[in-house]
């Protein structure tokens, strides 16, 4: 069975681009608007392998969405990997725990390439 | 550019609280910022400038602690955009993303979301949870693509001033313009600010123009603009921002020295103070050496400038050192500041704001400005000139200002002369002409005093040197006539030809006096 990937960005272009690049990989993708549409696609189940998530989004945003993941069993060691406009030391001054950082604008390749090592990282761990 | 104070008469809405631009240039054109918890609309064409004005305003504010959201319908990614902005100066990385923060509403937007409701929803949230004192929506085009109706358009701009009061958040909304100038967000919005590039022959230049402010006064117009890494700086335009003068005038009543002795005799004590005073002469004449040694007199209680277009600042310091002027050392005790702005694609009333800046900050009282016709380049329409130079004038004249202005006479000699930049000179209390004559086959230079308002002066026409003391202004040149035409001939020749003509003996002598 496919990994399953879930994609938690307000920016519709980049979802979408992300998406199609992903499902092009051979995964399977879901995605979120924003961090509480995320949560809920959790909370739905199926749980993803991996989940990629924004910083910044309306509703729920980037940290709020790991810090409610965190509180939950199921959710806890799901793989992040964050994608934002702001400095990766920013970011890590607000979220603990992510597997991965991408900065954008950044190439979809380097978000695929990204995304395999990761997951090849938690299957091995 | 410093920040100029509106003045136009009286002040009536000190009590609306006012949102300050921090783009400089704006606040004057909105005679005091913006009005805060309003909604105004920034609308241009794509490049128009638009991202980059409402950013600037936002990361000011957010630099004095202010909140912002920037939130985006359709538009430029927000990584894209940001690396857009990282060479701006007033862009700061590390106040995203606690004072500024950045969101999509695309989804909101989608119409299985709740189209407009989805949106007005996302962003009466947004506002309550974050507190932002600023909003900027982009891509209003894209909410009115999903509008059903005009009604619907009209409840959505409804419902966002309403978001705006109650919460004080002023916000802006980035549109690409319709054409339609009625579209309820024009007649519900509290301000329409409009982005240009105008087109002119190869030259292009981008204009900012306010369609109105409900509650509040603006200078009307296109106010041309600039972006460069500074940000946005609007340049308002002189004659809208000084249609009332910032102070009452005087009449003259004091006489400054030209800084040439025999000069200030034939204008019966010096020049007038606070006045304008027209130097025309062809290319070579001399118009700059005379304002060079009107400069000269300059000192630190009675600060000079000279504003060129021409000549550089080392060339100049040369040309007065030929004449035993040390402008160097005159420059370094402060009397004296040398400014260049070599002719190219200047914005008019940029240079405007540059002259009266430099005025202003040394509270010059002598200046040249060399010349004219630098300005006259930077003219896009050119009928604005003598309304342009007026307002200028006036402006300098209330700031005490004796102002020499060279114009440049397009012939070298010739019968005909003809006032440059038709109506400039005749704005100037004073006018001065610098001419070549031939007599002989020779060259003389000639000055004479063409004009001083409400003042006498010594008509005559006087040949002039400039040697290496300056210029030094001789006897009247007497004995010849038809002297301005630039061919003079001996006066009793001429009398002698013209009585032989008067009896039809030679019809091809003539005699012409000055033209215009």
């Amino acid at each position: 069975m496919n990994e399953l990937v879930l994609i938690v960005e307000d920016e519709f272009a980049i979802a979408d681009l992300l998406e199609m690049a992903l499902t092009d990989g051979g995964y399977r993708v879901v995605t979120a608007a924003n961090g509480r549409q995320g949560l809920e696609h959790l909370a739905q189940g199926p749980i993803p392998d991996l989940l990629i998530s924004d910083f910044m989004m309306p509703v729920l945003d980037g940290p709020g969405l790991l810090r409610a993941m965190r509180e939950t069993e199921a959710q806890r060691d799901i793989p992040c990997i964050i994608m934002s406009s702001i400095p990766e030391a920013s970011v890590r001054a607000r979220i603990e725990g992510y597997a991965g950082f991408l900065r954008k604008p950044f190439r979809i390749s380097d978000m695929v390439q990204l995304v395999a090592s990761v997951l090849a990282a938690s299957e091995g761990g | 550019m410093t920040e100029l104070e509106p003045n136009a008469a009286g002040n009536d809405d000190a009590e609306i609280k006012r949102v300050q631009s921090y783009v400089p240039g704006l606040d004057t054109i909105l005679c005091g910022g913006f009005l805060s918890g309003g909604v105004y609309l920034i609308q241009g064409l794509a490049g128009a400038g638009k991202t980059v004005l409402a950013s600037q305003i936002i990361y000011s504010h957010a630099a004095q602690g202010e909140r912002a959201l920037f939130v985006t319908v359709l538009g430029e990614n927000h990584g894209r955009m940001m690396a857009h902005l990282r060479p701006m100066r007033f862009f700061d990385e590390s106040l995203v993303p606690d004072r500024v923060t950045y969101i999509s509403a695309y989804q909101a937007l989608d119409e299985d979301e709740g189209g407009l409701k989805g949106l007005t929803a996302l962003l009466r949230g947004e506002v309550q949870a974050r507190g932002p004192m600023l909003l900027v929506l982009d891509g209003l085009s894209a909410v009115e693509a999903r509008a059903g109706s005009r009604f619907e358009m009209k409840r959505f701009t409804h419902e966002l001033q309403a978001l705006a009061l109650a919460t004080d958040c002023t916000m802006f909304v980035l549109n690409s313009p319709s054409g339609a100038a009625s579209m309820p967000e024009h007649t519900l919005v509290d301000g329409v600010i409009e982005l240009q590039q105008r087109i002119y022959a190869l030259r292009s230049e981008r204009r900012l123009l306010v369609h109105k402010t409900r509650g509040s006064r603006y200078l009307e117009g296109e106010h041309p603009f600039r972006i460069t890494d500074a940000g946005i700086t609007v340049f308002p335009r002189i004659e809208a921002q000084f249609t009332f003068l910032t102070a009452p005038g005087s009449a003259p009543r004091r006489r400054v020295s030209s800084g040439i002795a025999s000069l200030d005799g034939l204008l019966q004590g010096g020049l007038p103070a606070a006045t304008m005073v027209s130097l025309v002469g062809p290319a070579g004449a001399g118009k700059t050496t005379l304002g060079l040694q009107f400069l000269s007199e300059s000192s630190a209680g009675e600060p000079g400038l000279l504003f060129g277009c021409y000549e550089s600042p080392d060339r100049l310091r040369l040309k007065a050192e030929s004449m035993g002027l040390d402008l160097a050392a005159a420059e370094q005790r402060g009397g004296i500041e040398l400014l260049w702005y070599p002719v190219g694609e200047h914005i008019l009333d940029e240079l405007a704001y540059r002259l009266l800046e430099a005025v202003r900050r040394r509270g010059v009282k002598r200046l040249v400005i060399d010349g004219v016709s630098g300005f006259q380049q930077a003219a896009l329409e050119l009928e604005r000139m003598v309304r342009f130079w007026s307002v200028l004038s006036s402006e300098l004249r209330v700031l005490g200002v004796t102002t020499l202005h060279t114009l440049e006479l397009p012939e070298l000699m010739g019968a005909e002369i003809r006032a440059p930049l038709g109506g400039v000179s005749a704005l100037a209390e004073v006018l001065i002409l610098l001419r070549y004559v031939e007599l002989q086959s020779r060259l003389f230079r000639l000055i004479s005093v063409f004009k001083v308002r409400d003042g006498a002066f010594d008509p005559t026409i006087r040949e002039f040197a400039i040697t290496d003391a300056g210029i030094v202004v001789g006897k009247p040149f007497e004995g010849v006539e038809a002297v301005l035409s630039g061919m003079a001939r001996e006066a009793a020749k001429v009398a002698a030809r013209g009585a032989a003509a008067d009896s039809g003996a030679d019809p091809s002598v003539e005699h012409r006096g000055p033209a215009g």
